[in-house]
């Protein structure tokens, strides 16, 4: 180049690479993280994906994308996969794939909700289920980098069972008192249950933490009907529609 | 993002794959700017229908169709009828 110019995100064709599984970690009943050694891997930036591709015997193929769960500075690359009922895909990552099994996937995807420790502002992150996904790579990446920008995460599970990641989010915030992490459990609540017991509605957004003027940088990952909720109520605050970044995914059974 | 089922209402985030097939820059951080409406966003952030074949953009505002693109066994498509330009940022380091 003949200037010093670039631009955001290199030049790099997306390739399709064998990636094989390493360790499979029990979530939730219905949820695995994947850990796979992906040989040749360029790194990635926390809150992007990777599409993946299964091939039948018969050569039928099947595409999805998954966002990465781990953090840059990790070896291995996390993805977290919740069982879909009647999904094509999501049953066989989830019940078939054994340590040692290979397949193919391509990637980092998407620059766009993205977030590193050079990003200055609070980090707000709201996940709904299993989208809490690359908003863990987020707050991983901030942890291993020992970064003190104030963080919240406002995390909606259907109960205290389906909450992925509960102990390593647990074990974040004690460490870190500039992290804060609420749950709110919006079927089923533990006895004696402190936290919040409902969808997330705009006086549970106005109780947290981060008001317009401190320009927050939102995250918000989950089904399209949280992400509509709470983006809709955010901008009724008064957030910027600018400063909120969303990715939403398919009915995956939250809305009911 | 678990895209699990056809014909969702997703971020354009999730088309980043099959358009980052054929740009060479980062396509989701570019700026697309809508012809109907002429409100200036990230690809990222527009409205995606996506269905197995391929992917419908729409302006989050005006929620008129602003890109199409497809892949089929006769090569990708991509049409930009309803965009007015696409702009890829450049940073100065």
């Amino acid at each position: 180049m003949t200037e010093t110019e670039k631009t955001t995100a290199p030049a790099r064709r997306l390739e399709w690479q064998l990636v094989e599984v390493r360790q499979i970690i029990v979530e939730t009943f219905r949820v695995k993280s994947l850990l796979l050694h992906a040989p040749g891997w360029q790194g990635h930036l926390p809150g992007q994906h990777v599409d993946i591709r299964l091939t039948a015997e018969d050569g039928y193929q099947a595409q999805r994308s998954y966002s990465i769960a781990s953090p840059p500075e990790d070896e291995l690359l996390a993805l977290t996969v919740e069982k879909v009922h009647n999904g094509e895909v999501s049953p066989y990552l989830v019940e078939e794939l054994r340590v040692g099994d290979q397949f193919q996937l391509r990637g980092p995807i998407g620059g766009y909700f993205v977030w590193t420790v050079a990003t200055p502002g609070p980090l707000w992150l709201i996940a709904g289920g299993s989208g809490i996904a690359p908003l863990m790579a987020m707050l991983r990446h901030r942890a291993r980098r020992n970064v003190h920008n104030p963080a919240l995460l406002l995390y909606s599970s259907r109960s205290l069972d389906d909450v992925i990641y509960r102990e390593e989010l647990d074990a974040m915030a004690r460490r870190d008192p500039d992290l804060r992490v609420v749950h709110t459990l919006t079927r089923k609540q533990p006895e004696g249950w402190k936290g919040y017991g409902r969808r997330i509605d705009k006086e549970l957004l106005a109780d947290a933490y981060f008001p317009p003027g401190r320009n927050p940088n939102i995250f918000i990952c989950g089904p399209t009907s949280l992400v509509e909720a709470a983006s809709g109520l955010l901008v009724e605050l008064g957030h910027e529609p600018l400063t909120i970044k969303t990715e939403r995914f398919g009915p995956s059974g939250w809305a009911s | 993002m678990t895209g699990n089922d056809s014909d969702l209402v997703l971020d354009g985030n999730a088309a980043a794959g099959l358009l980052q097939e054929i740009f060479v820059l980062e396509i989701t951080t570019a700026q697309i700017q809508c012809e109907a409406c002429g409100s200036t966003g990230a690809v990222g952030s527009l409205r995606l229908h996506a269905a197995p074949m391929g992917a419908v953009l729409r302006c989050p505002h005006c929620d008129a169709s602003v890109m199409r693109a497809a892949r089929t066994p006769h090569g990708r498509w991509l049409e930009m009828t309803g965009a007015r330009c696409l702009r890829f940022l450049a940073v100065r380091e």
